[in-house]
């Protein structure tokens, strides 16, 4: 990515621990503005805890991370609440409210941070529904939606609001793979339209490189390769090429 | 076991308790300076309150009208025999009203309601917390505690506080029915023996009472919920710990109000 398009996230040397387990160690990533950036790696390698960190929802032991221009590190608890509500994110279990309907999950962002008059707000929702493909569910209940179906609300949740960075972390876990390939489709569409930066934390590494411009990939904590997709299968770590390919198999 | 270990473990034993104790005191008494701090100035989802009054007012409601009922009707069962041996008639209203506005009342309407809303609460926070819905008003830039602790607090002091009037109410009745029925009272006999003794401070003392309950019950549901481990399993173990000291709580309370509000 050329070095005129700005970092949406930056973390430099970011390590974070969690009792005796050393979840990551001296990470550095970037995230280009307008990039659909793709994070995968063996399972509890550390993926999930650096979208927390990058979405603010834990704090790092060393390192800086930037999120949209701010050092989210530093800022104070009212600070980092103004930062987050630019960020969507969808969550590996999607984060659903039980006891809200479809359309009031969707619409909750709207309701909650904008003050949008009430009929946009349910035209919004109409509209991001049908664009992932759930027209007309305003009114039913998350809990009698199959996994794909609960994967969609969330992503028109994410995007609901128009947020700069959509962080999905495992938006496919779970699902089959005809419905994880729609998922992307539509992960990318939106991402397209919108011109919004994502980052999409992926364990269906061969239906998610399919889509995205720039890759990193993380084994056991530590960063083994960020950066442009193409060069990633040229990686001088052999794991890297092996690992995109599904040649690698854990031990 | 070694015999220097056997020794040792009744003191470890002693010593996890304590830090478990500390540690459930300190983390409630963070939680509660927190959300004292979203008072000032007042961050409180208007809509979640109205919810929360409505569903755990309307959860307990009856099972709290039912067993006060009873309770009532089982105090002037119990208190028959003695009445008739020393004719005290016209002193089984005032009885069953003292009894029940300053103890009874407000202890077992707080045990009802720790058992019907605050397990409930904590399963429900505990459950939010492990299906990653906390994490996700956190990542919309949402207080977790404005949106979701503080509305449910208020909420259970408050429906705490009109379940024991309605709890007393329901439990006089019942005795009144019963003093009738049993003991040949005429309610209004019942009536003027609760009117000529029982004075206002006896029934406030009762509500003073509901509220340090309320809170206590709201405090411990939510500090439970939110701080959940282990999964699925650990929302049972959650539920459990919060009811058990949810009741440990009302019943310090209740002696050291007992004593200090007489």
């Amino acid at each position: 990515m050329s070095a005129s398009i700005p970092n949406v996230i930056e973390m430099e040397g970011v390590s974070k621990r969690f009792g005796t387990v050393q979840a990551l160690l001296d990470v550095t990533l970037g995230v280009p503005e307008g990039c659909f950036h793709g994070l995968v790696g063996p399972g509890a390698s550390g993926k999930s805890v650096l979208v927390r960190l990058a979405a603010g929802l834990y704090r790092p032991d060393s390192g800086s991370i930037r999120v949209l221009g701010e050092d989210i590190v530093r800022l104070g608890q009212v600070e980092q609440q103004r930062v987050r509500s630019r960020i969507g994110m969808l969550f590996q279990g999607t984060a659903l409210f039980d006891y809200m309907t479809v359309g009031e999950n969707v619409a909750f962002p709207l309701r909650r941070l904008t003050d949008m008059p009430e009929q946009e707000i349910r035209d919004r929702v109409s509209e991001r529904l049908a664009r992932v493909g759930l027209a007309g569910f305003e009114e039913r209940d998350p809990g009698s939606l199959s996994g794909g179906q609960r994967k969609r609300v969330g992503i028109a949740r994410a995007t609901i609001a128009h947020q700069p960075l959509i962080i999905y972390d495992d938006p496919t876990a779970g699902l089959d793979p005809v419905t994880a390939s729609k998922i992307f489709e539509i992960l990318r569409e939106e991402q397209l339209a919108a011109g919004a930066t994502v980052l999409a934390v992926s364990s269906d590494v061969d239906s998610l490189v399919k889509y995205v411009d720039r890759i990193a990939l993380v084994e056991r904590g530590a960063m083994r390769y960020h950066g442009p997709l193409e060069e990633a299968y040229r990686a001088s770590d052999p794991f890297v090429s092996a690992f995109l390919r599904g040649e690698w198999r854990a031990a | 076991m070694r015999p220097g270990e056997a020794v040792l473990f009744p003191v470890r034993a002693v010593g996890r308790a304590f830090t478990d104790i500390a540690f459930q005191a300190g983390g409630i008494l963070i939680l509660a300076l927190g959300i004292a701090r979203r008072f000032f100035p007042p961050d409180i989802d208007v809509r979640e309150l109205k919810r929360h009054l409505f569903s755990m007012g309307n959860r307990s409601v009856m099972v709290v009208a039912f067993s006060c009922f009873f309770v009532g009707v089982t105090m002037v069962v119990q208190a028959t025999i003695l009445v008739q041996e020393l004719g005290a008639y016209s002193l089984v209203g005032w009885g069953s009203a003292y009894v029940v506005l300053r103890e009874l009342g407000p202890v077992f309407v707080a045990l009802m309601f720790s058992g019907r809303v605050g397990a409930n609460n904590t399963a429900d926070l505990a459950t939010m917390v492990i299906t990653e819905q906390v994490d996700g008003l956190r990542a919309l830039g949402i207080d977790p505690i404005s949106f979701l602790i503080v509305p449910r607090v208020i909420a259970m002091v408050v429906m705490c506080f009109i379940l024991t009037i309605i709890g007393d109410a329901v439990a006089l009745g019942g005795s009144a029915i019963m003093a009738d029925t049993m003991l040949d009272i005429d309610i209004h006999v019942f009536w003027k023996g609760v009117h000529d003794f029982i004075k206002f401070k006896d029934m406030w003392l009762g509500l003073e009472k509901s509220v340090a309950f309320g809170s206590i019950i709201a405090m411990s549901s939510c500090f439970y919920g939110l701080n959940v481990e282990g999964g699925a399993p650990g929302v049972g173990r959650a539920v459990n710990a919060s009811v058990v000291s949810s009741a440990v709580g009302i019943f310090i309370a209740d002696y050291i109000m007992a004593f200090m509000l007489g």
